[in-house]
């Protein structure tokens, strides 16, 4: 039997803050306003999402200042990266699984 | 974790609480993942489809412009020149404003490169410009002017596609680039007014094969083979 599915990722909410994350190259960051418009949550939600994968050790927050804004950067860390690619692994293996 | 509770039909994903990937078979899943990671790239990279498209149009229009013009007197004509100068200043406002406007919000590895990667254009046909105007100002013939300018103008293009293919690691890039160079070698032994039918032809047809190649690989990338056929029911844990 595969193993569970890594419960941080597989709720949907973060399961798209994670795939988002990792479409992105690495060493990449993403702001943190163009993040919630490209998954379409509200700010707070996301906030809560990302602090979750940032106590799970699979997203790296970085305050900075641009100017005299403050401004958030998101990236998944390498831990984040393969936990990500365990997931999908487990998926897989799931399907294949349930087709015989 | 304690939001984890099954939910019914969980495929909107938008709210916080119990919100929970136990409805989602592991093929929804799958699609779930591709299609964020699809519309994340859509936001945060240029559309290669995009770029070709303005590249091509650009030099087809352009050139067959300048290829009309000297059909009759064998050098092509002042309003030819603004022709195809609109057109390459209009390729390049498009590729400027549109690569900014995608990558905005993002930082780190990938916008160091593609920003050193957009000032080598600039570098390379800034001292292209300056090359020519010291051969037109040594006496170089107009004829020889054109050849060199078509030449040196594909060569470059080759040459700065490799240097992408070589960055990314993007084959298609590089034979984009092993083209151009073809089309360099072509458009200087065809003659006048031939060198200039050579560069919309096989420079701009170049550039719209591009985006045919790149739409294939977008469709290739939404539905791989690898993944799975959808089931029925499969929940995890099936």
């Amino acid at each position: 039997m595969p193993e569970e599915l890594d419960p941080v990722i597989h709720a949907p909410a973060r399961l798209r803050v994670v795939a988002s994350l990792a479409a992105l190259g690495r060493g990449d960051e993403v702001a943190f306003p163009k993040l919630r418009k490209l998954l379409d949550m509200t700010a707070g939600n996301l906030s809560t999402h990302l602090r979750k994968l940032e106590d799970a050790g699979y997203v790296r927050v970085t305050k900075t200042h641009e100017g005299r804004m403050p401004a958030t950067y998101l990236a998944l860390t390498d831990t984040g990266r393969t936990a990500f690619a365990d997931y999908q692994a487990a998926l897989m293996d799931l399907l294949k699984g349930a087709q015989g | 974790m304690t939001d984890d509770t099954p939910a019914g039909e969980p495929v909107r994903a938008s709210d916080d609480g119990p919100a929970s990937g136990a409805g989602l078979s592991p093929a929804e899943t799958l699609r779930l993942i591709r299609q964020q990671q699809e519309a994340a790239r859509d936001a945060t990279e240029p559309d290669g489809r995009l770029l070709f498209a303005a590249w091509g149009l650009a030099w087809l229009i352009g050139y067959l412009a300048m290829w009309l013009s000297a059909r009759d007197t064998g050098l092509a004509e002042s309003w030819a020149g603004w022709v195809l100068a609109g057109c390459i200043l209009g390729a390049v406002v498009f590729t400027i404003v549109h690569s900014i406007t995608r990558t905005a919000g993002t930082r780190g590895a990938s916008a160091r490169l593609g920003a050193m990667y957009g000032w080598s254009w600039f570098l390379a046909f800034t001292a292209f410009g300056v090359l020519l105007g010291a051969m037109g100002h040594a006496g170089a013939s107009p004829e020889v002017m054109a050849i060199a300018s078509n030449g040196f103008a594909c060569m470059i293009v080759g040459l700065l596609y490799i240097a992408c293919a070589l960055l990314f690691e993007e084959v298609r890039m590089y034979a984009l680039g092993a083209w151009m160079l073809v089309t360099a070698v072509a458009a200087a032994f065809a003659g006048m007014p031939n060198t200039y039918l050579v560069m919309a032809a096989a420079g701009g047809g170049g550039f719209l094969a591009m985006v045919a190649v790149e739409q294939w690989f977008r469709a290739r990338r939404r539905s791989p083979g690898s993944v799975p056929r959808r089931t029925e029911g499969g929940g995890h844990g099936a």
